[in-house]
């Protein structure tokens, strides 16, 4: 079981390199046909992820969620969940430009944690964790998305500034559609990230865990959320709009990645995802 | 096909029997375009859709043309037909055509080029991915040919060939469209800067724009916008009246040149080609206007020369300033990218033309023959060894009976067909009968690849197809029935009923008219 696995495991982390390389491919010269195969190749290794975590689960008898290697694999099956979604919706597939890279990191990251799958700590048996853990994930994939469109959105801006308008930036979405994406995806990701927010103070305050709010890890997840209803608050009320709002989303982004690679290995006192 | 890819030798084919195969029949396309002639002798030929189609029958009724079709936009007018005797069509056709014209044949022959077979095919298929364009990679073209393939259908002037030619040529028109970068970027300063103006604000039909100056720079920039669904238009001129009346002509409104300020805050796009000497939009004016509009942006195009807009406002957040220089700039990248992609399209032509090419062999008469024999020769040796398995017990000589009885059989069947497709290998509409056979039996042939149309049903067959038919048999078939020699269309020559069969087999699918044929065959009889 564990073999397979694994094996699903590095079909969609291969897969997934696939499509990065077809959507950059298409970018560079336009080729419809490899644009299609690429998002092919995304679902179908989308899948074969999924099936790689219900079989872990299925093994260790838990929700996917305990350990570097379970949480980034289900936080990159989560990123590429919406993309996917997005991408039906709106067929802004340079996006997927951006998540392919990010989904890779996510993967190899967990694959250098990987480890045999293992009972629950008896702390983490609780329906709360899991809520708070997808919750917390599904507000992480649409700031991805967000910074995603983001960053698309200030090379673009940059380029046509300069007025270095060529073929490639002919075949990216427009400034408005990545402006409104950003803006959309933090919209939808902002009350998730709440609700994890609560979900873990509920847990922390039931378990009587000492001094949580002092973990330093709180305290990021606390500023991202400041970051991100800054974001809201500028774009609604003040009016921000382009290469600023850009530039906060991006910054919310590195708030969360600084979290989830320093933040929780080193500096977290509890939030050692069973290890 | 004999001489194919040349003006091969027209007389070929019709009386010679080893050289029957389609009787000789090419695609030829006889025309003239703005590579060669002058837009004068265009405009003399040029024709409206229905004269197209009158030419087409017309040019139907010549012997040697099986199909025809007439293409005739402003930029080409070119005649496709499905004929033998290339030369003899040829010199015909051109002189047709200088009659049109009104001027002499001579001229006429100067500047007209005729191809034949796969040159023909290829430079349909090149038209058609807007490689012959004035404009390469214009997409107007493969609209026109489907107007053109439309009408000619309804006016029954196309049948097998020219139904399955032309649907692949829209099809390789759409396959250089998606798979190339041929029409993608703009190559005039008007849609490059309506493109650029899109890759800002995404869809422009919410937008407003406002034009400074009722030039026709602004005119032409205009109506390219309206065209990408603006409705909102402000006019500002100093001139009020001059502004009034550019305005009316879009549906837009004329504004005041002192409440310039105000409609900064208003517009998205500001197009601006005034004969003021110094900046009519300064940097402060759009600071000032952002504050208004929250920041949305607000999108420059300054075509006039001297600049009207201060180069400045490009610094502004979500404020971009393209003039003129900028724009011809990108002009003439995009018209190198295009030629880069032009290439591509051409490999893509050429494959289609094989392919194309492939499909028409297997229309020729002796091939089908081979292959019809060979698939029930093949049927009838598995069904034989079947039952011979399965009569296990039975002693050789009996199964030698049983097998030749099966050999009779097939054989028997297969003579009436063969000999007929012999009969009519020499005529020009024998490809007609060869397609239904080759469907009716299910031939494959190597040429219907996954890239081809599909096989369409017959049912595209103009009614006069069968009219066709009848006089293709009525002249050549020799089976003696006076069955039907009360049918005016047989013209009083020897008709052959099976021939007729064959028509109506053709016919079929078509309905209405097939079933009028069938009908007043039967009130021959």
């Amino acid at each position: 079981m564990e073999h397979l696995e694994v094996i699903f495991f590095w079909s969609a982390f291969l897969l997934y390199g696939g499509a990065f390389v077809l959507f950059f491919y298409h970018l560079l010269a336009k080729r419809a046909s490899l644009n299609r195969l690429a998002v092919v190749a995304v679902v179908v290794a989308w899948l074969a992820q999924g099936v790689s975590l219900v079989l872990r689960g299925i093994d260790a008898g838990h929700v996917p969620v305990v350990g570097a290697y379970e949480s980034l694999s289900l936080a990159a099956w989560f990123i590429v969940l919406v993309y996917i979604a997005l991408e039906l919706r709106t067929r802004v597939r340079a996006v997927g430009l951006y998540v392919m890279p990010i989904v890779w990191v996510f993967l190899g990251v967990a694959w250098m944690h990987y480890h045999a799958p293992g009972r629950l700590l008896p702390v983490l048996k609780s329906d709360l964790v899991a809520v708070h853990v997808v919750v917390i994930f599904t507000a992480l994939a649409a700031f991805v998305l967000a910074a995603g469109a983001a960053a698309l959105y200030v090379v673009e801006e940059w380029q046509l500034k300069r007025r270095g308008f060529d073929a490639v930036l002919g075949r990216l979405p427009s400034l408005d559609t990545l402006d409104k994406l950003t803006y959309h995806a933090i919209l939808f990701g902002l009350p998730f990230l709440s609700m994890g927010i609560v979900a873990g103070v509920i847990r922390a305050e039931k378990w009587a865990v000492q001094d949580w709010y002092f973990d330093p890890l709180v305290i990021l997840a606390v500023v991202a959320w400041f970051i991100y209803a800054a974001f809201l608050w500028g774009r609604v009320v003040a009016g921000w709009r382009g290469r600023r709002s850009a530039y906060v989303a991006l910054l919310g982004l590195v708030c969360l990645l600084f979290i989830r690679f320093v933040g929780v290995p080193f500096l977290s006192t509890f939030h050692k995802y069973g290890s | 096909m004999a001489g194919r890819g040349v003006l091969g030798d027209g007389s070929a084919g019709a009386d010679q029997w080893d050289d029957v195969d389609s009787g000789g029949m090419q695609v030829v396309c006889i025309g003239i375009s703005h590579k060669t002639a002058s837009v004068e002798l265009r405009e003399c030929l040029a024709f409206d859709n229905e004269q197209a189609v009158r030419l087409a029958s017309d040019l139907r009724a010549h012997p040697d043309v099986a199909e025809a079709l007439v293409l005739s936009t402003c930029n080409r007018v070119e005649l496709y037909l499905y004929a033998a005797n290339v030369e003899r069509v040829r010199s015909q056709v051109v002189a047709r055509l200088a009659s049109i014209a009104g001027a002499g044949a001579g001229e006429l022959e100067t500047v007209s080029y005729v191809l034949a077979g796969a040159s023909a095919v290829g430079h349909l298929f090149r038209v058609a991915a807007s490689l012959d364009s004035l404009i390469v990679g214009e997409a107007q073209i493969l609209a026109q040919i489907k107007t053109a393939h439309t009408q000619a259908v309804e006016g029954g002037c196309t049948s097998v060939v020219f139904n399955r030619l032309f649907r692949h040529a829209l099809e390789v028109g759409k396959r250089v469209r998606t798979e190339t970068a041929i029409g993608e970027r703009p190559v005039s300063i008007s849609s490059a800067a309506v493109e650029l103006a899109r890759q800002v604000l995404g869809k422009l039909e919410k937008h407003t724009v406002l034009i400074l100056g009722a030039g026709e720079m602004s005119e032409l920039t205009a109506t390219h916008l309206v065209a990408q669904g603006i409705k909102k238009i402000f006019v500002s001129n100093r001139t009020f009246s001059a502004g009034q009346e550019l305005a009316e002509r879009f549906g837009g409104s004329a504004v005041n040149w002192d409440r310039l300020d105000e409609h900064l805050a208003l517009a998205d796009i500001v197009i601006s080609s005034t004969a003021a000497p110094h900046y009519v939009v300064t940097r402060a004016q759009v600071e000032r206007a952002m504050q208004v509009r929250k920041r949305r942006p607000l999108f420059f195009i300054d075509i006039a020369v001297p600049r009207d807009c201060d180069p400045e406002i490009n610094h502004i957040d979500n404020a971009f300033l393209y003039d003129i220089d900028d724009l011809q700039a990108i002009v003439d990248r995009n018209k190198g990218e295009r030629e880069k992609e032009a290439a591509r399209a051409e490999a893509i032509v050429a494959e289609e033309v094989e392919v194309f090419e492939k499909w028409l062999a297997g229309l020729e008469v002796v091939p089908t023959i081979h292959q019809l024999r060979a698939e029930v020769e093949a049927i009838r040796a598995t069904e034989f060894d079947r039952i011979a398995r399965r009569l296990g017990d039975l002693d050789e000589a009996t199964l030698e009976k049983v097998k030749a009885l099966s050999v009779g059989l097939v054989n028997k069947i297969l003579h009436e067909p063969t000999v007929r497709l012999k009969e009519i290998a020499a005529h020009e509409d024998a490809y007609v009968y060869v397609e239904a056979l080759r469907r009716l039996f299910g031939l494959r042939d190597e040429g219907r690849g996954d890239g081809a149309a599909p096989a369409e049903p017959l049912a595209a067959t103009a009614p006069g197809e069968i009219a066709r038919n009848d006089e293709a048999s009525g002249s050549d078939e020799a089976s003696g029935s006076d069955e039907a020699a009360g049918n005016d269309e047989a013209s009083g020559s020897d008709e052959a009923a099976e021939g007729e069969e064959d028509a109506s087999a053709v016919a079929a699918p078509i309905g209405a008219h097939g079933a009028r044929q069938s009908q007043r065959r039967g009130d021959a009889a």
